[in-house]
């Protein structure tokens, strides 16, 4: 049975050219975006990976592929895809490398079986090699497992380096995919702390026994019992060769002091022979690397049609996914990060990484503190619980002191949902395992271990089902988006968090895909007030509830592309949104307050897509990100600008991150770095390098919390 | 995959070439035409592009082949796609799929190809010739260089290289190649196939297109030696060819083949070849099959497409 084309046709969405490449297949695609089959003017044929425009006008992706490119080109042409061109700042950034003839390596243990032990060897050695390269240049992987390696004729090559997973992966399933496939993670990954060299070395040996065996080391299921078994099992070599388990076995060492460096393991794994890789290499995977070298030149399959009911044209937008938490938790996951700084080194840390705060008047202050565990995602902000502060981190979570950025605590706390919490105690779903029927919320009254009778217990929703979420948890109530057992529906459903039992549901949107729906729930003067995403495109639906009975008091739908606001920028008298306007709606009725921006001149519209940023409210103001200059301030009150920020030379905007507002300054992230705008001079203070994606104010608005991929860096608020 | 020489055209028709097929001609790798591939000046569509040697005699009547070759819808056979002629030159195109010359392929290997493989390649070439043949049709071009070895198997080419030769002259084939009849009559017949597919094969098995029987593996020794006998009337049909080799093993001990008559029925252990199933290549045949796929993906159009043949470096 011959294994169909790795060419997909186009569809009639994707454009006819990107950049001076004209675009011939799809190899893969995702949620993040799409990778192509291409060519250049001069006619090379390359894989071109490329990201949603909408996704793109996200900084931090901005950053990762930039990350992306310089991966690549580190691990150089021998171990990885060599890279012909790249341009990260285009409206679609795309990624021109190598088109790499061979299976991932995980297709290659399908189709031929484990591997022989030569060719593990040899597969061993280059990818101890390839490892090797990359920590030289102060760059951990992070994320080293089967479906990232390609199995060419001549050796492995690693081709992914975060971004690309989720690009390229077809294969992402909803079931356990919230933190990727945590089966070849380190221990020290699973407990949400820094995952350095040793690291890699420990996610090598498990690729290994996986292709001397047919299994991972630590097996495959549930996330959280696999997590479990990563961080305190011993790893099964079953299958595994003689000659090679006593070394895989140190490399699995929960100690990572205790792991051998790259360099011994490449040497002790050489094959003695010298013997080319593709002898070793089964020959259904040989015949499978003969195809694909074959199935490249031969004629692309047409163009698919638009659909009959799409009048759109071809290079109509891109569909635009939204960036769910879960999405972002996946990216985040499988990503290879900005960590270098945590490594020891600077060279890739962030692209603009010389402290270019050049321009702004003050020297930044220092960190009071940084905190290293990696984020999840957007919707993952810090959160206070009494003294605490709770923050996600890898997969799970931690609890810190806020004062000196020390982890107190890791309590078993799902991470399947956000982080919720009345300010007094931390709520969360419960992790769903097998044998579980119901869907129920556990509370932490600031204490955060042993089991927990659950306060809340719903009958009748999908416990199993990765997108039901904790949105909020105020005033004795609890919201939940839950999928029905029976019909598979989805609502919004509230229960009491006294009595434990279901007040009110209500029909919400289903998800698209792996994009959850819900955006938040946020109590508001009124009621509860609702933000879902409804159906594919960008369009918010905000209805304000009556706490009660659940009844909509108001309904009001309105496209906002771009980053949705996690956290709602609301006052007692308006929701504020930015979209195309920045607008206010009132909370009694849902009507319009007022808009402004229409007809402003904001420059270039930054990745021609939204002009006004994800707004915050304080102390009768409204701050926004404006198009491509800089920070806007308008009156809550009456929509009248206040003032505009008079911005540096270099500025470049982000608009997605949600400014934060402090007594002195104004803090907002734009593409270098956080900024402190003074709110009398209206000029940026000083400037930061960091590529944080989160800002949060301390409730206490003392700190401000910047959270990078790989670390919360707390900063004194003004 | 070779360098252009200074020689080489740097554009035939609408093709500008980018690098040569085969390397310089070795034992078996002689070679009756130049082959490139080449790529449209749009880099739209990537080729393999065939012309005759420098020094043809009769360009004309190579041209005449490639036309009936073009007509001819035989499996097997390369098909020319797109025939031209530029000052003089003709040439005809096939689009590109990644192969390799035979002599390229035992390069690639390091040696002799396992039996196994020779039968299968033995086996989808006689059913090639055994469909031309069936309609009265000669290749009259089988050589190891004509043999082009790619994923799905063997291709053939070099169609009609005896009968464009000018009579008396050289067919620019290997010699090992070229049966005793043609050397004196010259009409290529169904027959003088047979004995040049006996010379392939004993080629990819031994690394020489006329071995010792000793360097032929105990197997095929009766088969290729019926195929090469000088007296055509001694030869088995194609037909019987590829009776002969997919219905039987390779012989671990030296068993007597069924040649030059086909076995009269096939023994309970015999295995029965699909002469249309993608043979197993070994590794470093697949290597270099990707190696040269790679490549030519990632090579670019000339910078600026020279209107007459610019100076290029040997080597």
């Amino acid at each position: 049975m011959p294994p169909r084309s790795p060419l997909a046709p186009l569809t009639h969405t994707d454009p006819e050219r990107l950049g001076e490449h004209r675009l011939l297949a799809r190899l893969g695609s995702g949620g993040m975006g799409t990778v192509y089959l291409a060519r250049s003017a001069a006619g090379r044929v390359v894989a071109l990976k490329t990201v949603h425009a909408r996704i793109a006008a996200d900084a931090s992706f901005r950053s990762r592929f930039r990350l992306e490119a310089d991966a690549a080109r580190v691990i150089g042409d021998r171990y990885g895809a060599r890279v012909f061109g790249a341009d990260p700042l285009a409206g679609t950034p795309w990624l021109a490398t190598e088109y790499v003839i061979g299976p991932q390596l995980d297709e290659a243990v399908r189709l031929g079986g484990p591997l022989p032990e030569p060719a593990v060897r040899e597969l061993g050695a280059d990818l101890a090699r390839a490892l090797g390269q990359l920590h030289r240049s102060e760059v951990v992987h992070r994320d080293l497992k089967p479906s990232n390696i390609l199995i060419t004729a001549t050796g492995p090559k690693v081709i992914d380096f975060g971004i690309a997973r989720a690009l390229g992966d077809e294969r992402l399933t909803r079931v356990g995919s919230a933190a990727g496939t945590p089966a070849f993670m380190s221990p020290e990954q699973a407990g949400g702390l820094e995952h350095t060299p040793a690291g890699d070395v420990f996610a090598l040996a498990g690729v290994l026994v996986f292709a001397a065996s047919g299994h991972a080391p630590f097996g495959g299921g549930q996330a959280a019992d696999l997590l479990y078994r990563v961080r305190y099992a011993e790893p099964d070599l079953t299958g595994v060769p003689e000659g090679l388990a006593p070394l895989l076995a140190r490399c699995l060492d929960k100690d990572p002091a205790r792991r051998p460096p790259t360099a011994e393991l490449a040497r002790w794994l050489a094959p003695s022979g010298d013997g080319a890789f593709a002898d070793g290499l089964p020959g259904p995977v040989l015949a499978d690397i003969a195809r694909r070298a074959a199935a490249v030149w031969e004629q692309p399959p047409p163009r698919l049609p638009a659909p009959a009911a799409d009048p759109a044209g071809p290079a109509s937008a891109e569909p635009r996914p939204g960036i769910s938490r879960r999405r972002l938790l996946t990216l985040t996951a499988a990503g290879f990060t900005a960590t270098a700084a945590a490594a020891g080194g600077a060279v890739w840390a962030w692209p603009d990484g010389k402290r270019s705060a050049a321009a702004a008047p003050q020297d930044p202050p220092a960190p009071l503190w940084i905190f290293g565990g990696r984020n999840p995602g957007r919707a993952g902000s810090p959160v206070r619980v009494g003294p605490h502060l709770v923050a996600a981190a890898g997969v799970g979570t931690s609890v810190i002191d806020p004062a000196t950025g020390r982890s107190l605590a890791d309590p078993h706390i799902a991470s399947s949902g956000r982080l919720t919490t009345d300010g007094k105690v931390l709520y969360g779903l419960r992790t769903w395992t097998t044998g579980v029927k119901d869907l129920a919320v556990l509370a932490f009254p600031q204490e955060y271990d042993g089991d927990r009778p659950p306060v809340v217990t719903l009958a009748g929703f999908d416990a199993a089902e990765d997108l039901n979420d904790l949105l909020c948890a105020a005033g004795g109530t609890a919201v939940l988006y839950a999928k029905s057992a029976s019909d598979g529906r989805w609502f919004l459903v509230a229960a009491s968090l006294a009595s434990g039992r279901e007040l009110w549901r209500r029909p919400a949107p289903a998800p698209t895909g792996l994009d959850s729906a819900a955006v938040c729930v946020k109590p508001v003067k009124g009621g509860l007030l609702s933000c879902l995403r409804t159906g594919p495109s960008d369009t918010l639906a905000l209805s304000l509830h009556d706490p009660v009975s659940g009844a909509e008091r108001w309904q009001r739908s309105l496209p906002v592309p771009g980053a949705v606001p996690y956290q709602l920028a609301t006052d007692e008298n308006h929701v504020y949104l930015g979209a195309d306007t920045l607008q206010a709606l009132r909370l009694s009725d849902g009507a319009p307050a007022w808009s402004f921006g229409q007809g402003r001149d904001m420059g270039p519209k930054p990745y021609g897509q939204r002009r006004y940023g994800v707004p915050a409210v304080r102390d009768g103001v409204v701050y926004a990100n404006e198009g491509a200059r800089g920070l806007v301030a308008v009156d809550a009150l009456t929509g009248a600008e206040r003032w505009s920020e008079i911005p540096l030379k270099d500025f470049r905007a982000a608009p997605d991150t949600t400014p934060a507002v402090g007594a002195r300054y104004v803090y907002a992230m734009d593409m270098t770095g956080l900024r402190a705008v003074d709110l009398r001079t209206h000029r940026p203070a000083w400037r930061y390098p960091t590529p944080a994606t989160t800002l949060t104010p301390d409730p206490d608005n003392t700190r401000l919390y910047a959270r990078e991929e790989s670390r919360m860096l707390a900063f004194p608020m003004e | 995959m070779e360098r252009l020489r200074h020689d080489d055209p740097p554009r035939l028709g609408p093709y500008l070439t980018l690098a040569r097929l085969d390397a310089d001609s070795t034992d078996g790798g002689a070679l009756p035409e130049r082959r490139y591939l080449a790529r449209t000046a749009d880099g739209e569509r990537t080729v393999l592009l065939c012309a005759p040697l420098p020094d043809a005699a009769a360009p004309a009547a190579w041209a005449m082949e490639a036309e009936l070759a073009s007509r001819l819808s035989v499996p097997r056979f390369l098909r020319p796609a797109s025939q031209g002629s530029e000052a003089g030159l003709p040439w005809y195109a096939v689009p590109y799929t990644p192969v390799l010359p035979l002599p390229a392929a035992l390069a690639a290997h390091g040696g002799p190809l396992p039996e196994d493989l020779v039968r299968r390649l033995g086996a989808a070439l006689a059913a090639g010739l055994a469909a031309a043949h069936a309609r009265g049709q000669a290749h009259a071009g089988v050589s190891p260089a004509a043999v082009l070895l790619g994923a799905a198997g063997p291709l053939l080419g070099c169609f009609g290289a005896v009968r464009s030769a000018a009579p008396g002259g050289r067919p620019g084939l290997d010699p090992g190649c070229l049966a005793p009849e043609l050397r004196s009559v010259g009409r290529p017949e169904p027959l003088g196939d047979v004995f040049a597919l006996g010379a392939v094969l004993a080629y990819a098995a031994s690394g020489h297109t006329v071995p010792e029987q000793s360097e032929l593996p105990p197997g095929l020794r009766r088969l290729l030696a019926s195929c090469l006998a000088r007296d055509p009337a001694d030869r088995p049909s194609a037909p019987q060819v590829l009776h002969a080799l997919s219905t039987t093993g390779p012989a671990r001990t030296p068993a007597p083949a069924p040649a030059p008559a086909p076995a009269p029925a096939a023994t309970p252990a015999a295995t029965v070849l699909d002469e249309q199933a993608p043979p197993p290549l070994p590794g470093r045949v697949v290597a270099a099959l990707a190696a040269q796929s790679a490549e030519l993906l990632a090579s670019e159009l000339p910078a600026a497409p020279p209107a007459r043949p610019a100076p290029q470096k040997v080597h």
